[in-house]
């Protein structure tokens, strides 16, 4: 691992092509190792969409489809076995220092404090001390956590840990935040309060979102567009855009003019993925 | 709620006698069978023990033993845990390293370190080199062993979710490794303190001309178990003095752990 790639991703910050899409999946292809060592799988096959700028995007599909691994390569943690993934118009290559990534697990430092963890990334990015001071102290509040700064992670509860996750990313104000089913391990109400949050974070902090998730109805009440994948070797089904006016009701979505409209055009597409079981369609590929 | 702090300070006291509580009961047989059930010859008694470390302290006798052995005892603990941290380390980020030098750790590792003592006075002499050696080498095998575990252990997850925050090398060793790892760290470090002192000891024991060690072995070849006792004494108040350090350094140290009663740490 080299010290200078945050240097690399900054000037590719610099260079890039305003007229290129904040995001790109360019005819992605990951293959897996099986286990045994012999051959792999293809996980995903031939995905290319776009993620403009500013929008919304919610990713769904079956469990295991690799919706998590797309979000892998955009952060520069995984190649991909062909393809490319464009931030901006430029390549990925390495560890992405310029997006957000808010994980599936809230993954704070455990001996970090509240404040510390969400501190770390403008201390990591040499920002000055009551730049820091200012910047934690503001996204905590818009985050609801005011009040818990000196908190060890273990301290909070599980919804206030995702919040801490969040605030975290929010901090350094990435243009591009990737989201891993982020709510997927909350209660139910909580849930909704989160969805809630994050719609008017997101309106305040004006990211581009990619929002893994396996909810349906999270996917069509949050998102400006929805990219539909099939079970492995996945391909991408349909791109579908939700053109629900803001702010929506996240507590009671099918109180949202359209929203039964757009959901079963999204449902349409994603029930014939539930009929086949994902086991039938694993083709083991000895080549490679 | 003045009751129930009274109450609680009463508690505390009453668990601070209970536990003292098996070693009177101890020393008191112990005083009550000598000359009784055993020979005094054999295990001396309390009493005579208490009397022969006023003794050498009262005389100074002690003092160039104490001060020798713990000079060894400090420099070899500090160096085979510095050595031990670093090598750890290294070897734990490093897997070129590690797969070069692992197998040749390990098959050391498996050596009875003690075996080396006669070795280690050959080359390093009968002084307070050959001491520091043996002791330096037990503590280097534990500490170094448990960082390199608990620095590989480290999640990954974690480490790349702080590369994408922004994290260099270096600040990934600052923030996440040396933290995480902290926990493993201080255990290798409590693990090897009375390892240091068998190191220092058994050198002592193998030849020198000074030290805790030789006090217990001439104080046995002159049939005076009361001197055996008080040398004993004093390597177990250095080895209690020593954990207390750790404890309270670790409490420092790993304050961000949920504590394992899940209430706040009570002072022992």
């Amino acid at each position: 691992m080299r010290v200078d790639e945050t240097n690399v991703v900054a000037d590719a910050g610099e260079r890039h092509d305003t007229r290129a899409p904040a995001l790109e999946f360019d005819r992605v292809v990951q293959d897996f190792r099986l286990p045994s060592g012999k051959g792999s799988r293809r996980v995903l096959d031939t995905i290319s969409f776009a993620v403009r700028r500013g929008q919304f995007t919610a990713i769904v599909g079956p469990s295991g489809c690799g919706k998590s691994t797309l979000l892998h390569m955009a952060a520069g943690l995984l190649a991909p076995t062909s393809g490319a993934v464009r931030q901006d118009g430029v390549a990925i290559t390495s560890v992405n220092r310029a997006i957000g990534f808010v994980p599936q697990q809230a993954q704070l430092l455990a001996w970090k404090t509240l404040r510390e963890n969400v501190e770390l990334p403008l201390l990591l990015r040499q920002v000055p001390r009551d730049e820091r001071a200012e910047r934690v102290r503001e996204v905590l509040v818009a985050a609801g956590l005011a009040g818990f700064e000196d908190h060890y992670p273990h301290q909070l509860s599980g919804g206030m840990q995702k919040r801490a996750s969040i605030a975290r990313t929010l901090v350094y104000r990435p243009a591009t935040i990737l989201m891993d089913e982020p709510f997927g391990s909350l209660d139910a109400q909580t849930r909704m309060v989160m969805q809630d949050d994050l719609q008017s974070l997101w309106s305040r902090y004006s990211a581009t979102i990619v929002f893994v998730t396996h909810d349906l109805t999270e996917a069509v009440i949050l998102a400006d567009n929805i990219v539909l994948l099939g079970s492995q070797p996945t391909r991408l089904k349909a791109n579908v855009a939700i053109e629900l006016a803001r702010p929506r009701n996240v507590f009671q979505p099918f109180h949202t003019n359209r929203f039964a409209e757009f959901y079963d055009r999204v449902w349409a597409i994603f029930q014939s993925e539930l009929a086949r079981p994902a086991a039938e369609t694993v083709a083991a590929n000895a080549d490679a | 709620m003045p009751d129930t702090l009274r109450g609680s300070a009463r508690s505390h006291i009453l668990g601070i006698v209970l536990r003292l509580l098996p070693a009177i009961v101890l020393l008191v047989i112990w005083q009550w069978a000598s000359g009784r059930v055993i020979r005094t010859i054999y295990v001396s008694k309390p009493t005579d023990i208490a009397y022969r470390l006023y003794q050498i302290f009262a005389s100074g006798e002690i003092y160039p033993d104490l001060l020798t052995t713990a000079q060894e005892l400090l420099l070899g603990y500090a160096i085979g845990a510095a050595v031990g941290v670093t090598t750890g380390y290294l070897l734990a980020r490093s897997p070129r390293l590690a797969s070069i030098f692992e197998p040749y750790l390990m098959a050391f590792y498996g050596i009875p370190k003690i075996a080396l003592a006669p070795l280690f006075i050959i080359w390093f002499g009968i002084g307070l080199w050959s001491k520091v050696a043996l002791a330096a080498l037990m503590v280097f095998f534990l500490v170094f062993y448990n960082v390199y575990m608990g620095v590989r252990s480290v999640d990954r997850d974690v480490v790349n979710m702080t590369m994408i925050l922004g994290a260099s090398e270096r600040q990934l060793t600052r923030h996440v490794y040396l933290p995480a790892a902290a926990p493993f760290v201080i255990m290798g470090m409590r693990m090897a303190i009375p390892y240091s002192v068998i190191g220092v000891i058994v050198g002592e024991f193998t030849s020198s001309t000074r030290g805790l060690g030789l006090f217990i072995v001439q104080a046995s070849s002159n049939y005076d178990p009361a001197g055996v006792f008080a040398g004993i004494a004093i390597l177990l108040a250095f080895v209690i003095a020593a954990n207390a350090g750790a404890s309270r350094l670790e409490r420092r140290l790993l304050r961000w752990r949920p504590s394992p009663s899940g209430t706040q740490h009570q002072e022992i």
